[in-house]
């Protein structure tokens, strides 16, 4: 499989500002931020590499590492944290064998550990892509993980 | 456009900044990310100075302050000597062990809570980015920062060679904490992980710019003339100018 960044970075205008959306464009398609697709970036807005890099690494929003399939949200909010989401973290990380920010070994998550989703009456909640499981358990998060293995869920 | 720096009155042009205004009337505002040449950055915030206008006070970074007319400005006041302490004491915690910022905080009598303090922390950045700065100022723009928060520094992309720098070490030149490392070895320099080959000087030998430093000076200057160091240019400017005034007697 083979990324196009060519065709969604001819998309926009040759103009500076256009950076940040070409990146997020980037990462919404292909999932992470190719290091040729900076370079062509760089070429094409007449911008430093080390510029486009710095952008790249400033926002969370954006990665340099392939990102999994299924990309999982783990509250560490108030309202979540008060609702017990350490013990829900621990239990997802021990199910996948990851640490927070890391993809598991089989490409189909990522974990990220997020400081609200606004969703705190659903406390403690997972989002997983954009798909939201509130009132968790460790029970629940065995049965949505192995749903998503299955590939029960779609969209 | 007239204005007061501790009482003395200065003379400015519009658009000055207040740190270039005093430094030109010779007082003394201290300053890390501060260098000659370059717009203020406004980052290491020792600079702050305390500005009246009118009835209203209030403290502002020299660096970056437009002068305005009649304005008094004091460089130092207990609560601007505070600041700077707490200033100088959250730097030192940045850099534990770099010998400049030991010395200021020596020079301010502070000293960092021993809890928050890690002895063994060999970092000497303080991100002030006056090498990103002075990199982009060469037209390499080889190094930027990198990440945020706790994790932010100044890197290349991927921490790789960069084949947009040129090893002019303009970076690690006005770099105040000396946070940037050039090795310079038998005519090879080593600096943000890529190698070097330098050029010798054709009057007295010494290795003085890299290659490809020493090319881009020379399309700057639209020069071909043998490579000639910094101090051997110095030497035939002195020359020259003794010459001149030895035909004057």
């Amino acid at each position: 499989m083979s990324f196009v960044y060519e065709e969604i970075i001819h998309g926009y205008p040759k103009e500076k500002r256009y950076t940040l959306a070409i990146l997020q464009d980037i990462q919404k398609r292909n999932g992470f931020i190719p290091r040729e697709a900076m370079e062509y970036l760089s070429q094409y807005l007449g911008l430093p590499v080390s510029n486009i890099y710095s952008i790249a690494t400033f926002y969370k929003a954006l990665s340099l590492k392939p990102k999994g399939k299924h990309i999982i949200k783990v509250c560490s909010g108030t309202a979540c944290h008060i609702r017990g989401s350490g013990t829900i973290k621990e239990e997802l990380l021990e199910l996948l064998g990851i640490k927070p920010g890391e993809t598991s070994e089989d490409g189909l998550f990522s974990v990220e550990v997020v400081n609200c989703l606004g969703a705190c009456a659903l406390a403690p909640v997972v989002v997983i892509d954009d798909k939201y499981y509130g009132n968790m358990t460790k029970d629940k998060v065995k049965s949505v993980i192995d749903q998503y293995k299955e590939e029960r869920v779609h969209g | 456009m007239k204005l007061k720096i501790d009482g003395i009155i200065c003379e400015g042009r519009e658009g000055e900044t207040l740190m270039e205004v005093a430094k030109r009337h010779g007082i003394h505002i201290p300053s890390l990310c501060y260098r000659k040449g370059f717009e203020g950055l406004a980052r290491c915030r020792l600079c702050l100075v305390e500005v009246k206008e009118g009835s209203r006070r209030r403290i502002v970074s020299s660096c970056v302050y437009p002068i305005k007319e009649n304005i008094e400005v004091t460089v130092t006041t207990d609560e601007i000597q505070r600041m700077r302490k707490n200033i100088i004491m959250l730097l030192l915690l940045k850099a534990p062990n770099n010998s400049y910022i030991n010395k200021l905080a020596e020079e301010y009598k502070v000293a960092a809570p021993e809890r928050y303090m890690n002895p063994l922390d060999d970092e000497n950045c303080i991100l002030c980015g006056l090498c990103v700065k002075a990199c982009e100022k060469m037209g390499t723009n080889a190094i930027s920062f990198v990440n945020r928060g706790i994790y932010k520094k100044v890197s290349t992309p991927y921490d790789d060679a960069s084949k947009d720098c040129i090893g002019c070490g303009a970076c690690a030149e006005v770099c105040p904490t000396n946070a940037i490392l050039v090795e310079d070895n038998e005519g090879k320099r080593k600096i943000w992980n890529r190698e070097f080959n330098m050029v010798k000087c054709s009057l007295c030998g010494s290795y003085f710019a890299t290659e490809e430093a020493y090319k881009l000076m020379q399309e700057k200057l639209n020069d071909n003339e043998e490579p000639i160091c910094n101090e051997c240019r110095k030497k035939i400017a002195a020359d020259k100018l003794k010459e001149s005034f030895a035909n004057i007697y």
